[in-house]
């Protein structure tokens, strides 16, 4: 029963987010047999050193979405504060609300079955352009952000032309 | 007289049928004990049954994780695949110990190659152009965005700008192909449109 309700939630947002998309964001499920896991590929923000680049990511949706939230993990080498060497994503709106103990984030910030993965996609969007430093989640790239900026955007803009293959 | 029917009664016909039975059973056990107690005792040997088909559906999901570390993770978790799929996402999987060496499975003789090759510290993670093979659609440098979005219509009907939702799934599943390749391609295109702007700069400032 619940999978059907996430089933049909997440077909909407399929139909939603092809049918109206939003700049620079393209994502589906990888097949449609299989609606919870999807693939996305985001633009790089434009005047930050991720523009121009294509950022590929996977998203896998719990059975009980849009209750819990997904979670997300970018399949591309990120050199970014808030994402994992691993690749998963750290973002408030992925993380359900009462499961933060530091209390760094404000519940309206966190995950609600009112949010949805053009949402998400859209705030990791803005979190390349922005990283947020109270939680960095890779902390050599945090460091590099905050006390040498010039040697951060050069390995971000490196990782924009080896993503596209030049 | 009597005294000759006693021992002819010490072992009467209900005695005799008890130890044949007795018998029968006791060869039964026998012959039935040594394979049942191998049986249980392979079951329940040390190292708990891996699932590779299991294994195999989170090793497809991520190509880059490795297997070894797939495999520790769902011997401990007692083959939950959706537990080590969640783990692999919030913080990675932990390094197994350098002991654990799980057997291969037979099955996985064909892809051994990319098993290999999947150890061997190669970049996890190939480029866009790479990953969806897209290296026959790279226009050659120069030309014109014009050309190059007449040669992308190589399925027909398609208005790449306008999009819409195809009551076939199949055809969805295509639009939303092209729509991934185009912005590819196009970041692509524009990147080494800007890079060549860059050069050309550079140029003019070392004549200058």
């Amino acid at each position: 029963m619940a999978t059907s309700v996430a089933s049909k939630r997440l077909f909407h947002e399929y139909r939603t987010l092809t049918t109206d998309p939003p700049d620079g964001i393209t994502a589906g499920p990888l097949s449609e047999d299989d609606l919870f896991t999807w693939e996305a590929l985001i633009s790089g923000p434009a005047d930050t050193p991720f523009e121009g680049g294509i950022f590929p990511a996977t998203l896998v949706f719990p059975k009980d979405y849009p209750l819990a939230p997904p979670t997300m993990r970018f399949t591309c080498d990120i050199w970014h504060p808030n994402v994992y060497p691993n690749g998963a994503v750290c973002i408030s709106i992925l993380h359900p609300p009462g499961d933060d103990p530091m209390m760094y984030e404000k519940a309206s910030e966190r995950w609600s079955p009112i949010q949805s993965v053009e949402k998400i996609l859209i705030s990791v969007m803005s979190m390349l352009a922005e990283p947020n430093d109270e939680s960095p989640a890779n902390v050599d790239a945090a460091r590099m952000w905050r006390e040498r900026r010039d040697e951060y955007e050069r390995i971000v803009r490196d990782g924009v032309r080896k993503g596209l293959g030049l | 007289m009597s005294n000759g029917e006693i021992p002819a009664t010490t072992l009467n016909i209900p005695q005799l049928l008890l130890v044949l039975v007795l018998g029968f059973l006791a060869v039964r056990w026998y012959l039935s004990g040594p394979p049942s107690s191998a049986s249980s005792s392979r079951s329940s040997s040390r190292t708990p049954r891996i699932d590779y088909a299991r294994v195999d559906q989170v090793a497809q999901m991520f190509p880059q994780a490795d297997r070894r570390a797939i495999i520790w993770d769902m011997q401990r978790n007692g083959g939950n695949v959706a537990a080590t799929t969640e783990r692999i996402l919030s913080r990675g999987l932990d390094v197994p110990p350098p002991s654990f060496q799980p057997p291969l499975p037979p099955q996985a003789t064909p892809s051994g190659g990319a098993g290999a090759r999947a150890n061997a510290k190669t970049p996890a993670h190939p480029d866009l152009i790479t990953r969806y093979n897209l290296s026959s659609k790279i226009t050659p440098t120069g030309s014109s965005p014009l050309v190059d979005s007449g040669s992308d219509t190589s399925t027909p009907a398609s208005t790449p700008s306008k999009p819409s939702w195809s009551t076939n799934k199949t055809e969805r599943a295509l639009q939303l192909q092209r729509r991934r390749e185009e912005m590819i391609l196009e970041a692509r295109r524009k990147l080494e449109e800007k890079e060549r702007a860059k050069t050309a700069v550079d140029k003019g400032k070392g004549k200058a």
